[in-house]
């Protein structure tokens, strides 16, 4: 078999022994074994394309070019973050007696299966088979936000099951809609849904019926990437579901649901020009970080800050992609790569604020933490620099090249609205940031009662992915680079 | 006189609309849920006229999931849904009754205007087909937020699903047969999820009303 269908296979065997009921270790080495022979085998994939090749498999279902390498990589890598974290964190809630054992193995089976869907996503050239990979994140991710099954929890479920399945039915319509619009030239059969063939045959497409099937799978598609006004899940289920089930959601749903929106973007800009697409999508990119800035002033709670500033990430890579210059294509796709790098970070940091006062509201978790918990609170810190955009940070260069490519094109009205609501967001994260971390402590004990911090597995790993996320800064890897720039010939229209 | 294909599938197509008008009309779960069995028979009897006129094996296996899945199964788990939390009612909803009506009287119109830009779509039965679908799709979406009872908003979701069939049934002849059946597979675990999630909001509320789920803001 070839890496790209081991790429596939090992996740899902890493879930079926989730399911087995083992000795502790003996699950957590599976978990973690499992994401990083994952991780290990994306790059072998990715080594393929980087040499000129093209993985497929299943005909032309899964095809795998630059783009889809990038995305997968990038999920690969979070998968096993994810992981790496998940053994320190489950660790101090089965010490609290929070984890009971049906729920550890739904949590076992569920975080591997996740990141199965995920790489399905970044590895599919049928829009049915993206359709159905989509819909398979969803459904795994749910009982993730239900796990702590509280109130709260099973209300952050609801609505992200309802909203999101909604959002799906918007995309399978954009789906069908597509294929009708290609039946003329296609025929029928799973051709017909190939991304590939489509873009080749994108002039003969039925022109209204294409457009109506784009506007509903950007939508669809849009509504699992977070844009605005279709956030509306992200903040509680980010702040219900455990950081690292959070993380898989904050990033690598994240990504792919930005790959599909760009896929369908393709298909229509080949068809229909880039601006009818391209417009959509700045549009929906710009309102989304625009949105974001009140939410994150005067957010109460640290988890669904985070997921203000995801909507806001989001909001950034679909403006980038949306304003067609092939600069600000580089520099979305940049974008994505350092907040993939970034973010885990901020979720872990802030996991571990939220595991030791027991909850993650900023009332009660209390200012000054730096006091009391030394390393995470500057951890919070650092990734707080790093997702505000401050240099030299990657994601500052990525915002700079964006707005670079936006002054230059015909959009500057919008890119000044987008560059002011950046500073107002830059501003209001430090100060939601600088009031937990450094704010003065309370007087009264009882209102910051919090376990004292340890060196854990937990905190290696936060330590870990602060180091990576630091270095990334200074020193991205030359494949890494290839890649990227291999993903944005690909968005181009190159080979 | 035999009935043509032609008319058999605006019939159903006109049927489906129907139950989705009955749908916001009325209170009772469990003749919601009746009313989405036969909505997802018609579809059925959709599918199975395209794939007898055109000759498409692949259509027939698609009326079969359709009418056994949607029309049988899903509607059999809903029942077994409300029964054992005892709800039956759906309370006064967001919006009352006759208003409700009236708006997806417009959503209607709204649908077959949108419709006839698409292709083939200013005539015979692509033209019929995707304007009722058009319609029950704004239907769904209605009666999701205007609802409070979960089992209403699951049955508002499927409606929106069985809208996205009929186009692919009337408009396209069917999906590829793989990437149905997927779908198919999807659809049924999402209700499944939906009705384990329904087991334990009602466990912890007491209530399957989710406007008391209104905890998370800002």
């Amino acid at each position: 078999m070839s890496p790209l269908l081991w790429t596939l296979v090992v996740p899902v065997v890493t879930a079926a022994l989730g399911v087995v009921p083992l000795p502790r270790r003996m699950k957590e080495a599976n978990l973690v074994a499992g994401l990083a022979a994952t991780f290990a085998l994306s790059l072998a994939t990715a080594r393929e394309v980087l040499g000129g090749g093209v993985p497929r498999a299943f005909g032309e279902a899964l095809r795998v070019d630059a783009l889809s390498a990038l995305v997968l990589v990038l999920s690969a890598f979070v998968g096993l973050l994810s992981g790496l974290y998940s053994v320190g964190y489950l660790r101090r809630n089965e010490e609290r007696g929070l984890v009971s054992p049906p729920r550890r193995r739904e949590f076992d089976a569920l975080v591997p299966l996740f990141v199965f869907a995920m790489l399905l996503v970044s590895v599919s050239n049928n829009l049915g088979v993206l359709w159905i990979a989509v819909e398979l994140t969803t459904l795994a991710s749910v009982f993730l936000i239900a796990f702590h099954n509280r109130g709260t929890s099973l209300e952050a479920a609801w609505k992200f099951l309802v909203l999101g399945s909604l959002g799906l039915a918007f995309a399978l319509l954009g789906t069908v809609l597509v294929y009708a619009s290609a039946r003329g030239s296609l025929g029928e059969g799973m051709s017909g849904l190939e991304w590939t063939r489509l873009v080749a045959a994108a002039r003969e497409l039925h022109p209204l019926t294409l457009k109506l099937g784009v506007v509903f799978a950007l939508i669809g598609y849009g509504t699992k990437a977070g844009l605005a006004p279709m956030h509306t899940w992200k903040p509680d289920a980010y702040r219900e579901a455990p950081s690292p089930a959070a993380v898989l959601m904050a990033v690598g749903m994240l990504n792919g649901a930005v790959y599909c929106l760009l896929r369908v973007h393709l298909i229509a800009r080949a068809a229909l020009g880039p601006e009818f697409s391209g417009d959509l999508l700045l549009a929906l990119g710009l309102l989304s970080v625009v949105v974001a800035t009140p939410f994150i002033l005067i957010q109460w709670n640290l988890k669904r800050l985070l997921a203000y500033s995801s909507v806001e990430h989001v909001g950034i890579m679909a403006l980038g992609l949306g304003l067609g210059a092939e600069a600000a294509t580089f520099g979305a796709l940049l974008h994505m790569t350092y907040h993939t790098l970034a973010k885990p970070l901020a979720f872990f940091s802030a996991g571990t604020l939220a595991q030791l006062h027991r909850s993650s509201d900023l009332d009660d978790i209390g200012s000054g933490t730096l006091a009391r918990a030394p390393m995470a609170s500057a951890l919070f810190l650092l990734a707080t620099l790093m997702l505000t955009g401050s240099p030299p940070f990657g994601l500052f260069f990525s915002e700079m090249i964006i707005l670079g490519a936006g002054f230059r094109g015909p959009h500057v009205f919008a890119i000044s609205v987008f560059l002011a609501s950046l500073v107002l967001l830059f501003c209001g994260f430090f100060y939601q940031a600088g009031r937990v971390v450094l704010g003065t402590p309370p007087d009264s004990p009882t209102r910051a009662r919090s376990e004292p911090e340890r060196l854990d597995v937990g905190a290696a790993t936060t330590l870990v992915t602060a180091a990576i996320a630091v270095l990334s800064a200074f020193y991205l890897p030359q494949g890494l680079l290839d890649l990227i720039h291999a993903a944005v010939k690909v968005v181009e229209g190159g080979p | 006189m035999a009935v043509t294909t032609d008319e058999l599938v605006i019939l159903c197509a006109a049927g489906m609309l129907v139950t989705a008008y009955l749908m916001v009309g009325q209170k009772a779960l469990f003749v919601a849920i009746r009313l989405y069995a036969v909505q997802s028979l018609l579809l059925g009897v959709v599918a199975a006229a395209m794939a007898s006129t055109d000759h498409r094996v692949h259509l027939f296996v698609s009326a079969a999931l359709t009418i056994g899945l949607k029309g049988a199964l899903i509607p059999w788990f809903l029942m077994r849904v409300i029964k054992r939390i005892g709800i039956h009612r759906e309370i006064e909803p967001f919006v009352n009754i006759p208003s409700s009506l009236l708006i997806c009287l417009g959503l209607t119109v709204v649908g077959y205007r949108v419709s006839t830009g698409l292709a083939e779509g200013d005539r015979g039965v692509t033209h019929h087909v995707i304007g009722v679908s058009l319609s029950m799709l704004l239907m769904g979406l209605f009666l999701m937020v205007s609802r409070r009872k979960a089992v209403t908003q699951i049955l508002a979701l499927l409606t929106v699903e069985n809208a996205v069939f009929l186009v692919a049934f009337g408009a396209t002849s069917g999906m590829p047969l793989v990437v149905e059946l997927g779908i198919s597979f999807d659809v049924i675990v999402a209700v499944l999820v939906l009705g384990v999630l329904v087991h334990r909001i009602v466990d912890r509320f007491d209530s399957m009303d989710v406007s008391r789920l209104s905890r998370l803001r800002g």
